[in-house]
């Protein structure tokens, strides 16, 4: 019968890791011992267990390293921490590093097996969390995409019909009558744009944008977006200052959804400003990145609406007059940075502005570009 | 200006179709409808057409994009001009990664979204036609 539980007892003092697998070993559970870090994170990497259990103090890898390494590699890895020096302030470091509990040497076997039943449960509730998790995001969008689609194409027949009706009758119609005929195409038009969004955000599998990555030129993405936008500001005697900060290193991605970004927060950045203002657009190089910044002096975003702001469906409580949208615009935006391996954030001020900033990574330099450096050395 | 051209409609969707197709005989085109992939083939395969109006979406999935794969293996249908309506454009990247948005498939087609407005749906026909007519004067 193949045991339910692996546990990993990590340790230097080899009568730790006897009476542990002593202790702990049994039909149910199997006891896998490491007498350093190197080969206890072999181990881990080879099939990871359902527990481990770290002795702080070892000589090379320290506990607390290969608590950091696991974090960081495995982060729903339950992991407990041994240690001879139980003092408060270790426990609570280990803690904080992530540790699920703390067992001081030395310890009775019915203390290492409470310890081991306690870090073994949580482990199984994790998972299953976990396996829920999964689940709910599959129904989500699995259930959006069909009602999606479902709704899309009898409102798509339904505005055909409008289309052609409105044509056809275009002779017999009173002006009255075909004024409503373009108003039904308008709300139609409205709810469609809606399910289009929906669809953006649930249906696509986003991270496929990855396949067709390449280096693009920030400038380039940026004239575009800004070109987009344009019309808008004009309308509302709003200048748009785009500031570039000498030549700029590339950034591997998507041109098409990059400038869908910026173009939607230029958008925006028109749609809450004051007639006759600036838009200020910066972009430059900054530790390894790109950060491009869209700053406006419009109304700005209220304190408590910041926080949910790049979530589905959210859009601040002040509106100007006859704004549309439906609050994703800025929920796809950060998708898509996210998929670039970038971040997006704000800062605001009501009533003084707000700034969206958007960092991206750079990419590698273009190898004919490091060849022409080569050959100038 | 002789404008009795035909064209074939391939679409699941009776009520789409009709939103379309009255546009297309106001126009003063002869329009056929074959509601199903197997019947749209069946017409290409007996009458001669101008034009092939495809959906992308039918029965199964993208049974359209099957469709307009034969044509392109098939020597007599090759330079068939098509006009693919979709109510899944921004999912055509993603069902094609790698590819332009707009996958050809035969030598000169066309890609329109549900619903389409009656003069964008007018502009892009006769702009098909009238490509796959220079097409074969040259080939001559």
């Amino acid at each position: 019968m193949q045991p339910e539980h692996t546990i990993l007892v990590i340790d230097d003092e080899e009568v730790v890791l006897d009476s542990c697998t002593q202790v702990l070993a049994g039909a149910t559970c199997r006891v896998l011992t490491a007498a350093g870090g190197a080969q206890g994170l072999k181990l881990i990497e080879e099939s990871p267990p359902d527990l481990v259990f770290v002795d702080l103090k070892m000589p090379g890898l320290s506990g607390f390293d290969i608590l950091e390494i696991i974090r960081g590699r495995y982060p729903h890895m339950v992991v407990i921490v041994i240690t001879g020096y139980a003092t408060v302030s270790s426990a609570i470091e280990a803690m904080k590093k992530g540790a699920f509990d703390f067992l001081p040497k030395p310890f009775t076997p019915e203390e290492l097996r409470l310890i081991a039943r306690r870090g073994l449960e949580h482990h199984r509730l994790l998972q299953q969390t976990l396996a829920l998790r999964r689940e709910k995001e599959l129904l989500r969008e699995n259930f959006a995409a069909i009602v999606s689609h479902e709704l899309k194409s009898p409102l798509g027949a339904l505005q055909q019909n409008l289309y052609a009706l409105t044509d056809e009758l275009a002779d017999r119609l009173s002006h009255e009558q075909q004024a409503r005929m373009e108003r039904l195409k308008s709300r139609l038009d409205d709810v469609l744009k809606l399910i289009h969004s929906w669809l953006r955000v649930f249906s696509v599998d986003i991270n496929k944008l990855k396949d067709t990555f390449q280096p693009l030129a920030v400038a380039g993405v940026l004239a575009k977006a800004v070109e987009t936008v344009q019309p808008h500001a004009t309308r509302k005697a709003i200048e748009i200052v785009p500031k570039v900060a000498g030549p700029l290193p590339d950034v591997l991605g998507d041109e098409g959804s990059l400038t869908e970004v910026l173009v939607n927060l230029l958008g925006n950045a028109v749609k809450y400003s004051f007639p006759d203002s600036q838009i200020l657009v910066t972009a430059e190089a900054h530790g390894g990145q790109v950060q491009i910044a869209v700053i406006d002096r419009g109304v700005g975003i209220a304190k408590e609406d910041l926080p949910h702001l790049f979530q589905d469906f959210i859009r601040g409580q002040k509106q100007p007059e006859g704004a549309a949208g439906c609050g994703l615009g800025l929920a796809i935006s950060r998708r898509i940075v996210e998929v670039h391996g970038g971040s997006i954030n704000v800062d605001s001020e009501p009533g003084q502005g707000s700034t969206f900033r958007i960092c991206l990574p750079a990419a590698p330099p273009r190898p004919d570009a490091s060849a022409t450096a080569e050959c100038k050395v | 200006m002789s404008q009795s051209k035909r064209l074939l409609i391939i679409d699941d969707d009776p009520d789409f179709v009709a939103g379309i197709k009255s546009i297309l005989v106001k126009a003063k085109y002869e329009v056929d409808v074959a509601y199903n992939p197997k019947d749209g083939f069946q017409a290409l395969k007996s009458k001669a057409y101008d034009l092939l109006l495809l959906d992308v979406m039918m029965g199964r999935g993208a049974e359209g994009i099957m469709i307009a794969r034969k044509l392109g293996k098939d020597p007599n249908l090759r330079d068939l001009p098509v006009l693919i309506i979709t109510g899944i454009r921004e999912q055509m990247a993603f069902l094609f990664p790698g590819q332009a948005v707009h996958p050809h498939f035969v030598n000169v087609d066309e890609l329109v979204e549900k619903p389409v407005a009656p003069k964008l749906l007018l502009e892009k026909v006769e702009a098909l036609l009238k490509t796959a007519a220079t097409r074969k004067a040259q080939s001559k």
